[in-house]
């Protein structure tokens, strides 16, 4: 996963509802440098007890806001939805560079 | 091939290579192959003839030693994680996200000074050195939570196997990696585990990289000075202050920290969420003041007890005693005074 365009990572999750587990898995892809390279994440664990949706919240660099669904994308389904916007930006950043 | 292979295991392989399996191989074949046509009587390789015997060392050539050191290998991965869920009464369940080996050792640093300042307290031994995080392979912890809650050993019935001397006796194969074990979890997960399980509360924690913090015992004072580092919470549970301990306050611990996330634990057998394990752990002076608190609550309850019974039969009494005054005084109105007053007496005292 393109990780370099990310600027905003906030979750919210109940940790003991399957639904939480792209959220979860989600954080796991971040680099472990990341937060000492400037990406501000905030992860909000929510009661055993609640229903409410899990959440990912994610910004780039450019000022593209995502809002993904966590309970009905898989993993696979959110990183590709990631990438999709940060390629544009990858080729964008290669263009003005050279 | 030799480089490949760990040390223990790759000497095992070359006592089977060198020593044993050639000898075994010559002793069995070679007189049989060398001379056919002989007419000594001939050889063969059982278990009966004397001065054949394998070496203690033999390995088979087709099972060699498993080249994996022990501690990886998933087999043994799985029957110590069962001994541990066995074993350990409080475990907290962390995400880990990415965290460096440097992060991972200045954590377990900060932790390991905060929990050896818990004071002992009345219990007979310092639990603090054996409270340890570790990393966990989250399949392999998933279905030793599932042999741990739907396989009981001791319902295992015997099989008939072959002994070495070629009896039958009766074996009872139990332990975890048995089929025995693999078809109870399979039984029981089949059509889904019911809400009612401690598995199917716990189930949804096994996703993604997770380590566990394991305790011997139930220690509220030692669940809170784990909390307090690992997952502080303010009000209850602050972080230990930058002039106390300002290790804590590295940047090393603290990027670590970020990327440790409590997720759930299990106390007693039991899913407990944050909420829960901060309740266990905001109790004070462990379980023999609840210990305390029930024999008190008991007392006071019985104290009650009995002084309602002792009410009801007060009661009782009272009205009773009541009711034959009055009785009296009906009787004596209508007969007058010219009664004798044994016989009231008498009366009285049935």
């Amino acid at each position: 996963m393109i990780t370099r365009f990310i600027t905003h990572v906030t979750t919210r999750f109940n940790p003991f509802s399957p639904r939480a587990k792209a959220a979860r898995l989600f954080l796991t892809r971040l680099p472990p440098g990341a937060r000492s390279d400037g990406m501000a994440i905030t992860t909000e664990l929510l009661p055993r007890t609640s229903a409410a949706a899990s959440s990912l919240y994610i910004k780039f660099k450019d000022g593209k806001e995502m809002n993904l669904d966590c309970d009905t994308m898989n993993i696979k389904g959110i990183v590709e939805e990631v990438d999709r916007h940060s390629r544009q930006l990858q080729k964008q950043a290669d263009l003005d560079g050279s | 091939m030799a480089p490949r292979l760990q040390c223990a295991a790759a000497r095992g392989l070359r006592s089977a290579v060198n020593t044993s399996r050639i000898p075994a191989r010559s002793a069995l074949l070679y007189p049989s192959t060398l001379t056919p046509s002989t007419s000594s009587p001939r050889h063969y390789a059982t278990a009966s003839v004397p001065g054949l015997s394998l070496p203690a060392g033999f390995v088979p050539p087709l099972k060699p030693p498993t080249a994996r050191p022990a501690d990886v290998r998933k087999s043994q991965l799985l029957r110590s994680y069962t001994a541990l869920l066995r074993s350990t009464p409080l475990i907290l369940m962390f995400q880990h996200n990415n965290l460096t080996a440097v992060e991972w050792a200045a954590i377990r640093r900060e932790l390991r000074k905060a929990l050896s300042e818990v004071p002992q307290g009345t219990a007979p031994v310092d639990i603090s050195p054996t409270i340890s995080l570790q990393v966990i392979r989250t399949r392999i912890f998933d279905v030793a939570l599932k042999i741990v809650e739907f396989f009981d050993p001791s319902a295992v019935k015997s099989t008939m196997t072959t002994a070495i001397t070629g009896k039958k006796v009766p074996t009872v194969y139990n332990h975890d990696l048995s089929k025995a074990a693999y078809e109870a979890i399979k039984d029981a997960t089949k059509e889904g585990t019911p809400e009612s399980t401690v598995y199917a509360q716990l189930s949804p924690l096994m996703v993604g990289p997770l380590a566990i913090l394991t305790f011997p015992t139930v220690s509220p004072a030692h669940l809170a000075a784990a909390l307090k580092i690992l997952s502080p919470s303010p009000p209850a549970f602050p972080a230990p202050t930058r002039k106390k301990s300002p290790g804590y306050h590295d940047p090393i611990v603290q990027g670590g920290l970020q990327k440790l996330l409590l997720v759930g634990g299990r106390i007693e057998g039991q899913a407990f969420d944050i909420d829960g394990l901060k309740w266990v752990g905001g109790i004070d002076g462990g379980l023999d003041s609840l210990r305390a608190q029930l024999v008190h609550m008991l007392q006071s309850a019985g104290m009650g007890l009995t002084t309602v019974l002792e009410g009801a039969s007060k009661s009782l009494w009272l009205t009773i005693e009541s009711r034959r005054s009055v009785l009296e005084e009906e009787q004596k109105a209508p007969e007058g005074e010219g009664e004798k007053k044994p016989e009231g007496e008498g009366e009285k005292k049935e």
